[in-house]
This record gives structure tokens, C-alpha cells and sequence, in this order.
């Protein structure tokens, strides 16, 4: 499976599919750590491997998923975004607030997505024809935005309900986004992450616009050179991470359903950029996959959800994180290093 | 060859002139390339060819001066520009994406004039690359095999490939064949002769003279930013080309090499190389005496780039390499500098200087050791000794604790000399010692060598520029292909003599 879609994201394609070629798939490490740890759980655990308790993780790692996917296109991209904790939070708050005040439940998703491509296109525009490291401009764009959210909200917090004036058709459409599920199984979360992967999966592989991310961070001069606008490719993936951390936090307060300024996805953005490493994606720029970031994403949810079944506390758990994520791209590095 | 009639001029350059800070790189040069014509532009270091091409790629806008493509004034404000009047660079530094597919980056061009919400025809890529390939004899190339993955010389071809592709009109070719084997330069020749025959304008820039004249419809010589003559390649010689090349006026320049007394022929011998061999190196045996100027000269792939690292331990490499008879074994910096060997690198920004920290720290930063107590830096001791060399060099600076890179060029070099200097060294070599240094600096680094030499110091000079080795040296050596190519001494140190030892096969 790794290698058919692989081939269609620039591996060495062949048409014969064979065990070999498979392994050295760049995803087949990350897939087979996966694997592995599941197989771990299902013995070491009693719940791990019931549909209820896959389907709560899905649940779990669908907004993570959702940044993580808009990360992939920055990372190819050759930058990297560290505002999109605060995007997540201002545009969460600001759809929650619009809904307290009364509004339709579309343009209070509309208003909150715009903020999330405003600040997309700030971040752009700063990279690019600003000329300052995205590391700087997004690590400056991080406090602003998540001042703007504490100004906004008067650093109150706002929770969603009929009692603080939500009109109760939209909060009963705003929490099915959040807290629903389709076909009373699946929760509405994962539906929204399933269906953004699968169209950035296309695009990344399949279109032009994806081939442009991979020029223009495998080689800024050559793609320049060959007549691709650089500066416009850039932008267009902090707009798109932009709109996709707005969405996922817009998910977050239909399903909590309160969010505070000084609280919501913050940190959120180391998150997001380990799922996506550990994905294989390079902060150097041209290389990851959509795959590879799903199964880093995967590896990162299921491991959270293993560690808790099995009782570890809380603080050993993120010692696990880190330790994965040094361990997954320490093994790529050496495992590439070797090949070449 | 073509009497009968000249076809008009695809891109005519004249009264160009490209100036930089302190230097005027292109002094009112005038050209035309023709369609179908494989047109050579050959010179020395510096002559100004690298930015003529700069110019022709869009990388760089002249002061002043015309560009005419088809007949018809042109601007190449970009290198985007460049490409759509049908011109393709290849540098020596290549355009390619090392994370993407062969078959990416031949038919980069294509995907980007087409829409960004298109799909990527996968299939017509990989054939239209391996067509591409097949054209280039290289059609046992995988076109989905990741460029980073090849080799120097297996880029180039896929880089050459990409712009036939285009139908480049005028196809640039910047010192191709230092990359490639023999036969894949055989082979890049037989593309460039099909290329001539369907109309395609080639400038090939070469130092390889031999080359040149087999290939060349007609060679354009510069020297010293100026186009000196255009020859058709009719009845010529190496000598023919050398002789155009040189005639700088040296006479202005005071000889050190042609001063009566041979001093340091009986003085011992400090550094002695026995079959070095690096990266790029095959087997260099020589030595250099006490108060002796030993140059070293060559074209840019001959090896001399990497004989200064070599020699100083930067690099693996095999050989014996002794100082005052004494063997240093091991590649290793600190060993040289122990053992009296010093080296001032080319690459001043990068390897050279530690630029953000100031002019005292810059001069003891190869001799910690000697003015540290106890892991504490003995200020005192630090600047009395900055203090000392400043003076010996003097260097123009506002005071101790101005940061290098606050500095001109030739000052920074003559801090970076008093780096070396503060080692004590036996032997001091020098690697472009001159590189982005004004002229009046310039004379003064060469009399602080003479006082450098003069007490019992050998000096190893590894210079591209011919009149520094002229104007410096007692003796020259020469490589070519890795190797000691010629052995110049006194009267016999001339340009002509160098560059034919460097070029003429």
C-alpha cells in the first residue's frame, strides 16, 4: 500500500511491486513502527483493539491530523509555520463568539475561515516578499495572533450555549460538527479529517499545484529558473495551513464546546511539526508525503491512547513522545544516510 | 569557413559595461553571437566572462551599454526573462531540484507553464524526459531516479537536457566539461555539433584550449573586462590564444622574481611534499625553502583549490609531508599548526574569519592555548599581542575591539595574516591572498609576504591570478589535472609560460 501511493508522490515508481521496493518506500519505516506498536497494544491491552476504542483515536488525532496535513505542504515548501496554536485558538473563539451573537451558523464559519487565511496570507507575505525566515515571522505572528485573541475575548473564556445567546438551530448544527457522528459510529471529526487528507493526498501527488510545493522546496533557484513563482507558491501553503488550523479550531469549540484565549492550542505547534517530522517530511524543504504525515500523525495518537490504557501517567507520556519523535527521524536519517 | 555570407546576429552586446564596487568587471565589451555558431569565450581568471554569462542569464544588469536579441533592443531583467528570450544558462553551480525525479526536472519548465490546478501527466513526463535523455546518449538513465542521487557530471547532462528541451535558441555552457569524464565530454561535444547543425547558438566557456579549437566556429578572447578580439577558428593555435590573452602590462610592476640575487636556493629546505595525493590531487611531490615565495598556479579544476587544504590537513590524503624533516602524519589542523604550518584559506567569509568577533580575538583565535590561564582568556596578554600585529600590518582599524566584519577586505586579510603569524610559523600558506582586496592593500600584503619570507619563512602562494604570482614568486609550479604540469623559475616566470603549462594540453 505504502509503495502504490508513493509512486504516485515521486518515489522510484516502478510497475512491479515487490517486497523490496516496498521496504524501501520512505514511509515503510514509519508504517511498520506503526504496525508494530498496534500489534504491542492489542496484546498488552484489553481495549485497545475494540472498534470503539480505534474509533475514539481517529476521534482523538483528527484536528492534530488536520494541521498536520496543512504543515506538509509548508514543510515541502521549505518553511515552516509556528502560529498555528494561536490561529487555532482566534479563529475557535472568534466562529464561537459570532455564534453567541446570533449569527447563522455558515458565515460564523466563513468569518472564523478568514481569519485563518488572513493570517496565512501575513505569514506569506512576511516569508516571501518580506524576506524574513518564516521560523521568525511565524514565531512573531504566534503573539500576535494569540494577543489579538486575548484582546478579543477580554481574555474571558467563551463556551457556546443557548444561555449565552447561541439561537438553537445553529448550536444544535455547530456541536454535530464537533461532537456528532455519521451513521451514529463514526465521529464527524474523523469524516472531516478523512475527506481533507484525501484531497491534500491528491493534490500533493497528482497535481500540478503539488508539484510546484516540491520545486520549490527541493531548489528555490530551479524552480524560480524554470518560471514557477516562488513567492507564490510559499504563500499559497501558509494560506492553506492558515485556513486548516482555523478549521480544526473552529472543530475544537463546536466540540468542547468553550475555548479561552490564554489556554486553547497552546503549544499545539511543536505538536503538529513532530507528527508531521516523524511523518518524514524534512525542515530542509522537498521532501514528505501526505501518507508519511497520516502515519506520523497515527504513530503519535495511538501511542497517546496505548500509554493511557495501559496506566502510565501522564508525564511519562510525553517523555514517550519525545523519545519518539528523536528515535523516528534519528532511524530515517541514518537509514538514508546509509542508502546514499 | 562561411565566407559567402554572415546570418544576422541572434544577440548582439555592445559598449556593455558592468561595474562593482572597486571594480569594473566588463569595461564596454562588444559581441555578437550568431545563429548556428558554437561561439567559445575564452580569458583569464577575472577577464570578465562569469559575468558577461551572469548578464545573459538575467542574474546580473550591466551599468550601461546594449543588449539586441533578434535585431531588436532587449532588457533581461530576470533570469525568467532570459529563459523566454530563449537563452539557457547551464552554470557550474546547477539549477536542479536534488529531492525531485530526473524526469521532475527535465520538464520543470513545462509544468510550470501549465496550470497550477492541472494534473501532473505522469506517464508523458517520463517518456518525454527519457526522450530527452535518449538524445544526450544517456538512455540508460532511470528518469525516475532522484537527481540527488547522480553524479556532478550526470547533472550536468540533465540539466543540458532540460534546456534542448526548451528549444533554447542561445544555450550558455559555463566550463561544462570540469565535472565530466572523457567520454561523457565526447558525448557532450556530439550534442553540441548537433545542436550547431539545427541553428542553435552555443557560447561554450572553456579554459580547455584544446577543446575550444576543436569545437569553436569562432572565439571571442577577453582580458581584463574587455572583448579583445573575436577570431574565426581559422588556421589557429594554442599559442595564437594564449598570445591574445596575455599582454598585460606588467612592466609598472615591480619584479621580485627578477631581482639579481637568487637568495634562498642554498637556504634548507622547511617544507617538503612527497606524492600527495587528495581529492583532486594525484601525486604531488615538491618542496619549499626557507625565505623562499613558492607560487602555485592553475586553472580552477587543475587541483590547486584543494592543495592548501590538503596540505594544512582539511582534507584525507595520502603522502609524506614533512616540516623541517619532521613528518606530519595524521590530517589534522591542530597537528599542522603545532608542527609550524599555517594556512590564510580563500574563502575569507566562510572558512577564513570569525567575522562577528573582534580584531584581537581574531588574531590569537589559532593560538588559544598560549593566552589562556587556567580556561580564562589573559586579556592583557591579548591585546598586547593584537596591539603588536596590528601594527607589524598595519591594519586600519578604529581599535581593538572592532568586529572583523566591520572591516574592508584588506584589512580583514591582513588580520587573518596576523593570525597565522601569531603561531610562529615555519611554514605560511596562502590561498588566494588577495581575493577582495582593493589595489593599494594588495601591494602592501605582498611587501609584508616579502618581510615574511625575508625572516626564514616559507611561503606557499596558491593564486588564480597570474601577475600576483608574477610579481611574487621565485618560482612557480604549475598544475594541470592534478599533477605538476611545469616548474617556472626567475626570467622564465611569465604569463605566457603559466597559462600554457595551465591550459595547453
Amino acid at each position: 500500500m505504502a509503495d502504490a501511493v508513493r509512486s504516485g508522490a515521486r518515489a522510484p515508481a516502478t510497475d512491479r511491486l515487490t517486497l523490496a521496493r516496498l521496504l524501501r518506500a520512505r514511509e515503510a519505516g514509519v508504517f511498520i513502527a506503526l504496525l508494530v506498536l498496534c500489534l504491542f497494544l492489542s496484546f498488552a491491552t484489553d481495549g485497545f483493539l475494540t472498534s470503539l476504542n480505534l474509533l475514539n483515536v481517529g476521534r482523538q488525532i483528527s484536528l492534530l491530523g488536520i494541521m498536520a496535513v496543512g504543515m506538509t505542504f509548508v514543510l515541502i515548501a521549505g518553511e515552516v509555520d509556528l502560529s498555528v496554536g494561536s490561529t487555532y485558538a482566534f479563529s475557535g473563539l472568534a466562529t464561537g463568539m459570532l455564534i453567541i451573537a446570533g449569527w447563522a451558523l455558515l458565515p460564523a464559519i466563513g468569518v472564523g475561515l478568514a481569519t485563518g487565511v488572513a493570517i496565512g496570507l501575513i505569514n506569506g507575505v512576511l516569508s516571501t516578499y518580506g524576506r524574513l525566515p518564516s521560523l521568525i515571522a511565524t514565531l512573531g505572528m504566534l503573539s500576535i495572533v494569540r494577543g489579538a485573541a486575548l484582546i478579543l475575548t477580554n481574555g474571558q473564556p467563551v463556551t457556546v450555549n443557548a444561555r449565552n445567546g447561541a439561537l438553537p438551530g445553529v448550536l444544535q448544527s455547530f456541536g454535530f460538527m464537533g461532537q456528532g457522528y455519521l451513521f451514529s459510529i463514526i465521529p464527524m471529526q474523523l469524516v472531516f479529517f478523512v475527506i481533507i487528507a484525501a484531497l491534500a493526498w491528491m493534490v500533493v501527488a497528482f497535481s500540478n499545484f503539488g508539484f510546484r510545493v516540491y520545486a520549490v522546496g527541493g531548489s528555490a533557484k530551479a524552480a524560480r529558473v524554470s518560471g514557477i513563482s516562488v513567492n507564490s507558491v510559499k504563500i499559497c501553503a501558509f494560506v492553506l495551513i492558515g485556513v486548516l488550523a482555523a478549521f480544526a479550531g473552529i472543530l475544537s469549540m463546536a466540540f468542547l464546546p468553550s475555548g479561552q484565549a490564554g489556554r486553547t492550542g497552546v503549544g499545539l505547534e511543536l505538536d503538529v511539526i513532530a507528527a508531521t517530522i516523524v511523518g518524514g517530511a524534512s525542515l530542509s524543504g522537498g521532501e514528505g508525503t501526505i501518507l508519511g504525515t497520516i502515519l506520523g500523525v497515527l504513530i503519535i495518537g495511538v501511542m497517546r491512547n496505548g500509554l493511557v490504557l495501559m496506566g502510565v501517567s501522564p508525564f511519562v507520556q510525553e517523555l514517550m513522545i519525545g523519545l519518539v519523535i528523536i528515535i523516528a527521524v534519528g532511524i530515517d536519517k541514518w537509514s538514508t544516510r546509509r542508502t546514499n | 569557413m562561411t565566407e559567402q555570407q554572415t546570418p544576422a546576429p541572434i544577440v548582439e552586446i555592445s559598449g556593455l559595461t558592468k561595474r562593482f564596487p572597486g571594480v569594473l568587471a566588463l569595461d564596454r565589451i562588444s559581441v555578437d553571437f550568431r545563429p548556428g555558431e558554437v561561439h567559445a569565450v575564452i580569458g583569464e581568471n577575472g577577464a570578465g566572462k562569469s559575468t558577461l554569462m551572469n548578464i545573459l542569464a538575467g542574474d546580473l544588469q550591466p551599468n550601461s551599454g546594449e543588449i539586441r536579441i533578434d535585431g531588436r533592443q532587449a532588457t533581461i531583467a530576470s533570469p525568467l526573462a532570459s529563459r523566454a528570450a530563449g537563452i539557457t544558462v547551464v552554470y557550474q553551480e546547477l539549477a536542479l531540484c536534488p529531492t525531485l525525479t530526473i524526469a521532475d526536472n527535465i520538464m520543470m519548465s513545462d509544468m510550470a507553464a501549465r496550470s497550477a490546478v492541472s494534473l501532473v501527466p505522469r506517464d508523458k513526463m517520463r517518456r518525454e524526459a527519457r526522450a530527452a535523455l535518449a538524445r544526450l546518449g544517456m538512455g540508460k538513465l532511470d528518469p525516475d531516479t532522484r537527481v540527488g542521487r547522480l553524479s556532478v557530471a550526470e547533472m550536468q547532462l540533465v540539466e543540458i537536457a532540460g534546456a534542448i528541451r526548451q528549444r533554447a535558441r542561445v544555450l550558455v555552457l559555463d566550463e561544462p566539461n570540469s565535472a565530466l569524464s572523457k567520454r561523457e565530454s565526447g558525448r557532450l561535444f556530439d550534442i553540441v555539433r548537433q545542436l550547431r547543425g539545427e541553428g542553435v547558438t552555443v557560447i561554450y566557456v572553456s579554459h580547455h584550449l584544446k577543446e575550444v579549437l576543436d569545437l569553436a566556429d569562432r572565439i571571442t578572447v577577453m582580458r581584463d573586462g574587455r572583448t579583445i578580439e573575436t577570431l574565426d577558428n581559422d588556421g589557429l593555435s594554442e599559442d595564437r590564444l594564449i598570445r591574445a590573452m596575455v599582454g598585460r602590462d606588467l612592466d609598472t610592476a615591480a619584479q621580485w622574481s627578477l631581482q639579481p640575487e637568487a637568495r634562498s636556493d642554498a637556504a634548507p629546505i622547511v617544507l617538503s611534499v612527497e606524492e600527495l595525493t587528495a581529492d583532486g590531487l594525484d601525486g604531488l611531490s615538491f618542496h619549499a625553502r626557507a625565505g623562499e615565495i613558492l607560487g602555485i598556479g592553475g586553472l580552477p579544476d587543475s587541483g590547486k583549490d584543494t592543495l592548501g587544504e590538503a596540505l594544512f590537513g582539511l582534507c584525507s590524503r595520502d603522502g609524506r609531508i614533512s616540516i623541517d624533516g619532521k613528518e606530519l602524519r595524521a590530517a589534522d589542523p591542530h597537528a599542522s599548526i603545532r608542527n609550524g604550518m599555517t594556512l590564510v584559506p580563500a574563502d575569507r567569509r566562510g572558512a577564513g574569519a570569525l567575522l562577528a568577533m573582534s580584531v584581537a580575538d581574531n588574531v590569537v583565535s589559532a593560538s588559544l592555548p598560549r593566552f589562556s590561564l587556567a580556561g580564562f582568556m589573559r586579556r592583557g596578554a591579548v591585546r598586547r599581542e593584537a596591539r603588536a600585529q596590528v601594527a607589524r600590518l598595519d591594519a586600519r582599524i578604529s581599535h581593538l575591539g572592532q568586529r572583523l566584519a566591520t572591516l574592508s577586505g584588506g584589512n580583514q586579510q591582513k588580520i587573518i595574516l596576523g593570525r597565522s603569524l601569531v603561531t610562529n610559523p615555519r611554514v605560511l600558506i596562502l590561498h588566494e591572498p588577495t581575493r577582495g582586496v582593493d589595489v593599494g592593500a594588495k601591494a602592501e600584503i605582498y611587501a609584508i609576504l616579502r618581510g615574511i619570507a625575508g625572516e626564514g619563512v616559507a611561503v606557499v602562494m596558491i593564486s588564480s591570478e597570474i601577475p600576483e604570482l608574477i610579481m611574487n614568486a621565485e618560482r612557480v609550479l604549475v598544475l594541470r589535472n592534478g599533477r605538476i604540469s611545469g616548474e617556472l623559475t626567475g626570467a622564465g616566470i611569465n604569463e605566457e609560460a603559466i597559462l600554457a603549462r595551465a591550459m595547453a594540453s
